[in-house]
């Protein structure tokens, strides 16, 4: 086995911080975490915690990696566990032992080699520190935990181990999303200078729903109390609670301000947010969030924007977008929200120099016959308007496409580059210690809305 | 046509008269021929793709010549016949046929045409081509057609009615013209 991550300290994070020549070090990718402890060629023996909706999404993205065998699944609902049971017994034709504790489970099955966490946000640090003290490998689904404080339990559990324990940020696994930041952004540098960056997930009314259940299937009171739930309610629908959840933006919006701080190599200096219940007014958690984050980055000063909006799918769907002087990258899950645009006439070298009398006619035609990038087709001109708006409007920019696809479920290219860390075949691409140093920033937002005030960031907000 | 050749023959008198022999009119022959040859090749090929599905393939992206690290794909859809593939009536189609009041009536009926319908637009059109009883193929056929356009008219496919309409005008004249149809496998039915 290898080292485990090495920890950086708190005068360590903030030097890192705050001047942008050390911020690739805090975000970009470890470089020392793999396992070694495993063969290439051994089956790894895998247990399934938590199998409600996104336990299933990460089951159906392990399907095609091989090499695994689901040997237990835990969940305190009955209907999820034996759905869980059949889908394995389906899959790998052997029926995995069922848990309704983790605890259980822990203390039987002693042959495991790493745990897939799927369980409601607040159990993510207990359960994960847990099976790291059993000495498993884990992978935990994001949010981290609903308290920042979980989440610093899970890396110090991390580190204490010697295990891995990837979070599941899994945009950092995604070819698409490595590419462009490998080969666009930091490579050909398309963006030139980025200066902001706008990201939203939006999503209707109809798809923010409570969500229901059959009465017949109602779980114990005395089953749901120990696990911390009031009623069958808020079991379905923990993510609306204070106590349980960190809401929408912790839900939503965690994913996309991560590739934010990934991308950017570094991350904010202060949040100021706002947000309120429009339409769900009975929930605890807002059901709209706006947020403005403040980088300095080695580039220069950079603002983000970030909302997500439980009320309206209006703006299509989800992306993030990366806003530089020479060009702009959307880019999305949905390779569908991915689109890239070069400017029309690219920025003079210094902000202060005059704009040139012509356009300079500087093309990513090379760029797209190496490949690097794809030519989208030309939007037909729009009808003249009768008049100039404005003598200073900016041409229409040229829009090009990512060249390629991600040919797996989305979660699977992360699930497998656990599973080939825990082989010692690969370093994690998020490790516990980095999504931390990512998400911290995320914990801060709903307070800043509460509050209605500006949050500057200090080691206490954001170290470990 | 059939008319002059009569009268022709009566004022010869000559059994001999090419035109009067429907097995000597080459011009019919080869019009028997292409309707026998179209509608035959109407029926196996629409048949036949009723087998079809879209397989994906995904090729690796080249960058710089060469294949990305990153695992960057470009999907493309593989065209290819296959049993599992099978669908007889198609699905956006069977969505409202199921929709509609009558064939709730009559749940059963709609799966046992999306069973046969395939295999018998293929029977009978190698049963056309080949010339096995050609008259009760073209007749079956003709009441297969039928049958699709009950099926449009009932999920107001106007333009798909219209277009069957003209299949069996075909087919009358196939049939009409049978009598001069020539190189068949079995020609009494």
């Amino acid at each position: 086995m290898n080292p485990p991550p090495s920890s950086i300290n708190r005068r360590e994070f903030l030097a890192k911080t705050a001047v942008g020549a050390g911020a690739g070090l805090v975000l970009g990718a470890p470089g020392i975490l793999r396992a070694a402890d495993a063969s290439p060629s051994k089956t790894l023996n895998v247990a399934l915690i938590g199998q409600g909706k996104q336990g299933q999404v990460l089951f159906d993205a392990m399907r095609n990696i091989p090499g695994l065998h689901f040997q237990a699944v835990c969940d305190i609902w009955d209907y999820n566990r034996n759905g869980a049971v059949g889908r394995v017994r389906s899959l790998q034709k052997h029926t995995p032992k069922a848990y309704s504790d983790i605890e259980e489970l822990l203390a039987t099955e002693k042959d495991l080699d790493a745990a897939v966490i799927a369980t409601p946000d607040f159990w993510h640090s207990p359960h994960t520190v847990k099976c790291l003290e059993a000495g498993l490998n884990v992978y935990c689904e994001k949010m981290m935990s609903n308290t920042i404080d979980g989440a610093r339990a899970m890396v110090k559990a991390m580190e204490k181990s010697g295990k891995l324990c990837q979070i599941g940020h899994q945009r950092r696994s995604n070819p698409r999303y490595r590419f462009t930041l490998d080969q666009l952004i930091n490579g050909n540098k398309i963006c030139g200078q980025i200066v902001n960056v706008n990201g939203q997930w939006n999503r209707a009314v109809k798809s923010s729903q409570n969500i229901a259940y059959k009465p017949s299937l109602t779980i114990k009171p005395e089953i749901l109390s120990k696990y911390g739930f009031k009623d069958m309610h808020q079991f379905m629908n923990w993510r609306f609670f204070r106590d349980l959840s960190g809401g929408a933006i912790s839900d939503l919006g965690a994913h996309q301000i991560d590739i934010f701080n990934w991308f950017l190599g570094t991350v904010p200096k202060s949040v100021f947010a706002t947000g309120g219940n429009s339409y769900f007014k009975g929930r605890e958690h807002f059901d709209n969030v706006m947020a403005l984050f403040d980088y300095d980055t080695p580039q220069g000063q950079v603002r983000a924007f970030y909302q997500v909006l439980t009320t309206t799918s209006c703006g299509g769907g989800y992306y993030e977008t990366f806003m530089g002087t020479e060009g702009s990258i959307k880019i999305s899950e949905n390779s569908a929200s991915t689109e890239i645009f070069k400017e029309a006439s690219p920025a003079p070298k210094d902000p202060n120099d005059p704009p040139p009398e012509k356009p300079i006619p500087l093309s990513w035609d090379h760029l797209v016959q190496r490949g690097y990038l794809g030519r989208k087709a030309a939007a037909p001109k729009p009808a003249p308007t009768g008049g100039v708006v404005d003598s200073r409007v900016s041409a229409p920019p040229e829009g090009f496409t990512l060249p390629g696809e991600l040919n797996k479920p989305p979660h699977q290219p992360h699930l497998e580059n656990f599973f080939a860390s825990v082989r010692g075949e690969a370093k994690l691409n998020c490790d516990a210690r980095h999504a931390f140093l990512s998400e911290a920033p995320i914990y801060w937002v709903n307070p800043s809305a509460l509050s209605k005030q500006p949050i500057v960031f200090t080691s206490e907000h954001l170290d470990v | 046509m059939t008319t002059e050749s009569t009268e022709c023959c009566k004022s010869t008198e000559s059994a001999e008269c090419c035109q009067c022999s429907p097995q000597c009119d080459l011009g019919l022959t080869c019009g028997a021929w292409l309707l026998r040859i179209w509608l035959a090749m109407r029926a196996i090929q629409t048949g036949v793709e009723k087998y079809v599905g879209m397989k994906g393939s995904d090729q690796p992206i080249s960058i710089d010549g060469k294949v990305n690290d990153y695992g960057l794909t470009s999907a493309t859809n593989v065209k290819e016949y296959a049993l599992n593939h099978y669908h007889g009536v198609p699905e956006a189609l069977m969505k409202k046929f199921t929709d509609e009041p009558i064939m709730m009536q009559m749940k059963w009926a709609l799966p046992l045409y999306d069973k046969i319908l395939g295999p018998a637009l293929i029977v009978l059109g190698l049963t056309i081509l080949l010339g096995i009883a050609s008259r009760t193929s073209y007749f079956l056929l003709g009441l297969l057609y039928v049958s699709l356009t009950w099926g449009l008219i009932l999920i107001k496919e106007d333009s798909g009615v219209a277009w069957l309409g003209i299949h069996m005008i075909m087919i009358v004249m196939a049939l009409m013209l049978s009598k001069h149809n020539r190189l068949c496998v079995l020609k009494k039915l």
